[in-house]
């Protein structure tokens, strides 16, 4: 055996050994953030991390607390906030002994939100889901990563994997745990990919930058509205919306929908009350009311905004 | 990417066994049929087209056959729905089979050697530009052994590196034009530009060379540290090298022969020029048929024009001088031509209208 071929049988003992400790490593990092870590949010607001968050939510249906799951946009995401200030880390604080998960992206719709609270449903407790109007549409991506029907992957235009190359992904992963995880690692590591973490945080590279500061946000008075009748057809307002409560009251899930009143944006109360006397207790849509005050801009949340809204939507959980 | 795709890495492998398999005068048709598989499975229906069209480079009149293949070129470029694998670089490779029959140089034609160069699957997806007869010389040469499988996979990994972890992270950088606000800030994006194409494409390069060693096959090299060449013209002999010589053996050359039969046979510089400026407008369409392109393939026949004509013109009492030569002056050479080539990426990676915009930011004259 000469020098060169010597070379090529090491390289492949190494990828055999460095195998082994695959699962140990994914099952460590993907506890400690999906369990324990502090505010969890991905890290870049893209799709990168949600199929490895699925699959681990899939894989462990009951977690070390009650889960609470966000989906939404960057209005849920916390744009231009920290993590810790965003909506659903501040939801995580005032509900005390709940592991909250912040799965919103930028730019998510309905069609998103449905795909992805269908893929949870029975991994989460409660489930909040922020309502986007009339934007009922899915990624395409979204049939990559994701476990979705064939219905929905021909009713939202769906990607999917070449079958002869879903097959191999499938059959090369059996056997080598590492291309199987290798996104999962990612995920439970950086919060998304490699490169998007590296970018990120590019600058830390140079410079070791301080601590953030503890946040101490000021609570102001949000009015929660949940009506109980009306008349009105739901599906004027998201077919999606209509569709994850058929699927919470199929699994016996609980789904809050979070419609954020705007100017421009109302949501009328005999639709909303139509709803909820049609879901409850699966289901329920709730008009969150918050003063101009407390949006940085048209629609995204000052953190004080966030926290007072958190805090009231424990409230109207019966959580604090 | 294709070669990261299981099915290809199925496919070659296949292909690798099949080849080494079968006897030596077998190894034509095995590439013929592993290459037309892989083509089948990626690019479909436009297998067809692409089986006429190398069916007609080798058996039709070559004018007709190359007014064939640059029409299907010109009408895939301007149908940004038809994405046909490979399509520019295949052209280029049937063309040149078209013109060397007429010139009566390629005699070892045969199907199944033709099949396996216009199907060959490590270059079929992204170059290099092959000729036909090293390309034959070095399948006939192929060779079973560790090393090369070994050095080929090597030369895989480190294709797929630069492509993954540099020119990607790259990538992200140059995403922020959508928002360029400062001179600063524009700069930073196409210095990063400037690399995330050399690493991005070198990859591809890199990639292909190596799946094409592990089978033995010695391809063309297509990249030789452009950004440390002295001068414009060096850049073009180290930048997409193997597209260079193309253009150089069946645009360049035959146009400045022709120039020389007109009444401008007197002012070399004036056909160096015209030259130049219609090779470099066709390097830029065969990149894509837009305004932009086009811009940056003239923009680069002007420099290249320029060099031209600086150099013929340059007075001996300064060539003559030991410090032209030297060291520093070679440096000054490599920045002020890497300065050039990183201006002239903007409307690589912009629309026409974009890219004006960005010159004058990156200028100071628009804030």
């Amino acid at each position: 055996m000469n020098r060169h071929a010597r070379r090529l049988l090491l390289v492949v003992l190494w990828l055999v050994v460095a195998d082994v400790f695959v699962p140990p490593l994914l099952q460590r990092a993907e506890h400690a953030r999906y369990e324990r870590g502090g505010a969890f949010r991905f890290e870049n607001s893209d799709l990168f991390a949600l199929g490895p968050m699925v699959r681990y939510l899939r894989e462990h249906p009951h977690g070390d607390r009650p889960r609470a799951v966000f989906l939404g946009n960057s209005v849920v995401f916390g744009y231009g906030i920290d993590a810790r200030e965003a909506l659903p880390a501040q939801f995580e604080r005032f509900a005390r002994g709940r592991r909250v998960f912040n799965a919103a992206v930028n730019g998510q719709e309905m069609g998103d939100s449905l795909l992805a609270g269908k893929a949870i449903i029975d991994s989460v407790d409660t489930l909040f889901v922020q309502v986007i109007p009339h934007h009922d549409a899915a990624r395409p991506i979204l049939g990559k990563l994701l476990p979705v029907s064939s219905e929905d992957a021909q009713r939202y235009g769906l990607e999917q994997f070449d079958p002869i190359e879903a097959r191999l992904r499938s059959i090369l992963g059996r056997v080598w745990r590492l291309y199987a995880s290798n996104d999962r690692l990612q995920a439970a590591w950086f919060g998304t990919s490699t490169r998007q973490f590296l970018y990120l945080h590019k600058r830390n590279w140079i410079v070791r930058r301080a601590a953030p500061p503890p946040i101490s946000p000021h609570i102001s008075p949000v009015n929660l509205v949940s009506p109980r009748n009306g008349t009105g057809d739901p599906t004027s307002i998201s077919q999606s919306m209509v569709a994850l409560a058929d699927v919470a009251a199929a699994h016996r899930k609980r789904v809050v929908f979070l419609h954020f009143q705007r100017a421009g944006d109302a949501l009328d109360p005999n639709v909303a009350g139509a709803f909820n006397a049609r879901y409850a207790p699966h289901a329920e849509l709730v008009i969150v009311d918050v003063p101009p005050a407390l949006y940085s801009d048209r629609q995204h949340l000052t953190p004080d905004g966030a926290a007072s809204v958190a805090a009231a939507l424990a409230a109207h959980e019966g959580l604090q | 990417m294709i070669f990261t795709e299981l099915r290809f890495v199925l496919l070659f492998a296949g292909c690798w066994i099949s080849f080494f398999a079968v006897p030596r005068k077998m190894r034509m048709a095995v590439l013929a049929a592993w290459g037309m598989t892989f083509y089948a499975l990626f690019a479909g229906w436009f297998l067809a087209v692409v089986l006429a069209l190398t069916l007609a480079a080798l058996y039709v009149v070559p004018l007709a056959a190359g007014l064939a293949i640059v029409g299907v070129l010109v009408y895939v470029k301007l149908s940004p729905a038809i994405v046909p694998l490979g399509i520019s670089y295949l052209a280029f490779e049937l063309l040149h089979v078209a013109i060397e029959r007429k010139r009566g140089r390629l005699r070892e034609l045969s199907l199944p050697k033709m099949l396996a160069f216009a199907f060959f699957m490590p270059a079929r997806a992204a170059g290099p530009i092959k000729r036909f007869a090293p390309f034959v010389a070095a399948v006939e040469a192929a060779e079973r052994s560790a090393e090369n499988v070994y050095g080929g996979l090597l030369r895989v990994l480190i294709g797929l590196a630069k492509k993954f972890v540099i020119a990607d992270l790259l990538a992200l950088t140059v995403e922020e034009s959508r928002y360029v606000d400062s001179m600063r800030h524009a700069w930073v994006i196409v210095i990063a530009f400037s690399f995330r194409i050399f690493f991005d494409f070198s990859a591809y390069s890199d990639i292909a060379i190596g799946f094409a060693q592990m089978l033995g096959i010695t391809l063309p090299e297509n990249f030789n540290w452009p950004y440390l060449a002295a001068n414009i013209r060096e850049f073009w002999e180290r930048w997409h090298i193997t597209l260079s010589q193309w253009v150089r053996d069946y645009v360049f050359t035959p146009c400045g022969r022709l120039l020389f039969r007109t009444p401008l046979r007197p002012y070399p510089a004036v056909i160096a020029t015209i030259s130049y400026l219609i090779t470099f407008a066709i390097v830029g369409a065969w990149h894509g048929l837009t305004p932009a392109f086009v811009l940056w393939g003239v923009y680069h026949g002007v420099l290249l024009s320029a060099y031209h004509v600086v150099s013929i013109k340059m007075p001996a009492a300064i060539t003559d001088r030991a410090w032209y030569h030297g060291r520093p002056m070679r440096f000054v050479g490599m920045a002020s031509t890497f300065l050039f080539v990183t201006i002239g990426w903007v409307p690589f990676f912009l629309p026409m209208t974009k890219a004006m915009t960005f010159w004058m930011l990156m200028f100071g004259v628009r804030r």
